[in-house]
């Protein structure tokens, strides 16, 4: 373990990243916090918390300024991609593998106590990927729904006639309903991995210092600290 | 001083109870006397009547022909234009159709655009108990506010609400030809949606389809049809073209919109019970390793 080749603490989110982050869930929390109040609007709180926010047309203002924000910050992410991929070094590690699937089912057989030992997780486990991915589906689904909301004139000159009577419906479901998957999901998924489970409670400081001890790493990665110094120590 | 003063009582009181009880011409406060204190449809709310856009009105200015002998020469007769409307709408207007017919006096460019309006032929024209007369939407006179106040029927944010009293009757729709579905779909649209939280911008029913002078969507002079409906939807969407105003019509979701949020909400319950197994199973076997297998459990020392 005091093996002077591996150091204490490893790098997982550089600063980048990180800002990413915190631009994503700024955006995301307003977006929800107003966009709740619109959805909601015929339950009873809904008025007072519109109110609260400034009221309709303030409230509008900021879901607007949030969703184009996190749409470029989104966009900003591709090319933080692309320029990973040009310094060298970029692993695919964020895409999902058959072995997922495989982890999946042991982490399941781990729950029931078929299995003594977690699975073998990568640098980034399914529920990570899971998470990660969930941007991408919430980007293209409420993101350009809501960007055809905001601009509805425009855009309707995109569509074939045929589908105008209810292309509107369509995007508003997509817009409201996948919203609502993701706020759900992040309120339970990603709030118990990151801050309600035992062992990071009350929260996983890695999104503002981006590091993760080596023990950490090899409890909950043990693939990728194999995969990092497994050849120095064997397993 | 104090003889002055009992002096000025005195002439206020004879200001204001003995002249009306003498009087030639009953004043609101002679009527209030009685109608103030009477107990259903008769009964007017002295307070809320003084605080209403009318409450400077005396009641023969629009109760102008008073029936009964209890009233006997406490008004004169309506002149005939208007005893001629309170026959046209009487079967709609029952208790006074010549106080119902005074509003026209007034407020007669209001009354020209509504008599020609699809609600106002109805009642004029067909004599249909359906259509609606001024009070069916703005409410008693007595007790009538400015637009601008929130206790009006027809405020920016509660005209939706009056217009459905009628229009969300299914057998309304039935009989006219409308959309079972329209206050349902408007509610549930942007448009409605907006209004419901207080966004001053958000269109009521009345900035589409316009109010006295409404008319149905089989008259092509309704702003809600062909060539007007760009028109009437470009006042808020600058551009608006024939494309673009096809979106709304207020008809039941097509078949594929409906089958899309199904989709989605299967997808959504679908990832929340994930969701939520994992994490219970989580927590379990979190708990199940502190409990018992202390220092072992998923650890790969």
């Amino acid at each position: 373990m005091n093996n002077k080749n591996i150091p204490t603490e490893i790098e997982r989110f550089d600063l980048s990243a990180r800002i990413q982050h915190v631009i994503m869930f700024t955006s995301f929390l307003l977006l929800s916090f107003t966009g709740w109040g619109l959805k909601y609007a015929y339950q009873d709180p809904a008025s007072a918390w519109i109110r609260f926010w400034g009221g309709a047309k303030m409230a509008g203002m900021i879901h607007r300024v949030a969703g184009i924000t996190m749409l470029l910050d989104f966009i900003y992410h591709q090319f933080y991609l692309i320029n990973q991929a040009r310094k060298g070094g970029f692993r695919l590690s964020l895409v999902p593998m058959p072995k997922d699937v495989v982890d999946a089912f042991h982490n399941f057989m781990y729950f029931f106590g078929f299995r003594k030992e977690k699975p073998y997780f990568g640098k980034f486990n399914y529920m990570q990927k899971f998470d990660y991915w969930a941007v991408y589906w919430g980007m293209f689904i409420i993101g350009a729904s809501g960007f055809f909301l905001a601009f509805p004139v425009t855009v309707s000159s995109l569509f074939p006639m045929w589908s105008i009577q209810w292309i509107w419906d369509v995007i508003f479901v997509m817009h409201s309903d996948e919203a609502l998957l993701a706020i759900v999901f992040i309120l339970i998924f990603h709030f118990y991995n990151e801050h309600l489970r035992s062992e990071v409670f009350p929260m996983n400081w890695m999104w503002l210092t981006g590091k993760m001890s080596i023990e950490q790493l090899k409890h909950h990665h043990p693939a990728e600290y194999d995969y990092l110094y497994g050849d120095k120590k064997k397993k | 001083m104090r003889n002055r003063l009992n002096a000025l009582l005195l002439l206020l009181l004879f200001i204001f109870v003995l002249v009306p009880a003498a009087g030639a011409a009953a004043d609101a406060a002679a009527c209030l006397g009685c109608h103030g204190s009477m107990e259903g449809s008769v009964n007017v709310n002295q307070e809320k009547f003084s605080k209403s856009v009318h409450g400077s009105f005396d009641c023969i200015m629009c109760h102008m022909s008073l029936k009964g002998a209890q009233h006997a020469g406490l008004s004169g007769k309506a002149d005939a234009a208007t005893r001629e409307l309170a026959s046209q709408i009487s079967p709609k207007s029952k208790i006074d159709p010549i106080a119902q017919a005074a509003c026209a006096q007034c407020h007669g460019d209001i009354y020209q655009a509504y008599k020609g309006s699809v609600h106002g032929k109805n009642v004029i024209n067909k004599k249909s108990p359906d259509g609606p007369v001024c009070t069916s939407c703005h409410g008693s006179p007595h007790y009538i506010q400015p637009k601008t106040s929130k206790e009006s029927a027809v405020n920016h944010f509660n005209v939706v609400q009056t217009c459905g009293k009628c229009h969300e009757e299914k057998f309304m729709s039935e009989k006219y030809g409308f959309s079972e579905h329209v206050m349902e779909r408007y509610k549930e649209s942007f448009h409605g949606r907006k209004l419901k939280v207080g966004h001053p911008n958000a269109p009521s029913c009345v900035d589409c389809h316009g109010s006295h002078d409404i008319k149905s969507d089989k008259d092509p002079a309704s702003p809600v049809v062909g060539a007007n409906k760009i028109k009437t939807c470009s006042k808020c969407h600058a551009g608006a073209n024939e494309k673009f105003v096809a979106a709304i019509t207020h008809q039941a979701p097509r078949p594929i919109a409906h089958f899309t949020e199904i989709a989605l909400i299967i997808l959504t319950m679908s990832v929340f019970f994930f969701i939520c197994i994992h994490v219970l199973l989580d927590i379990y076997a979190d708990v199940r390793d502190r409990l018992f297998r202390k220092g072992k459990g998923g650890s790969h020392e």
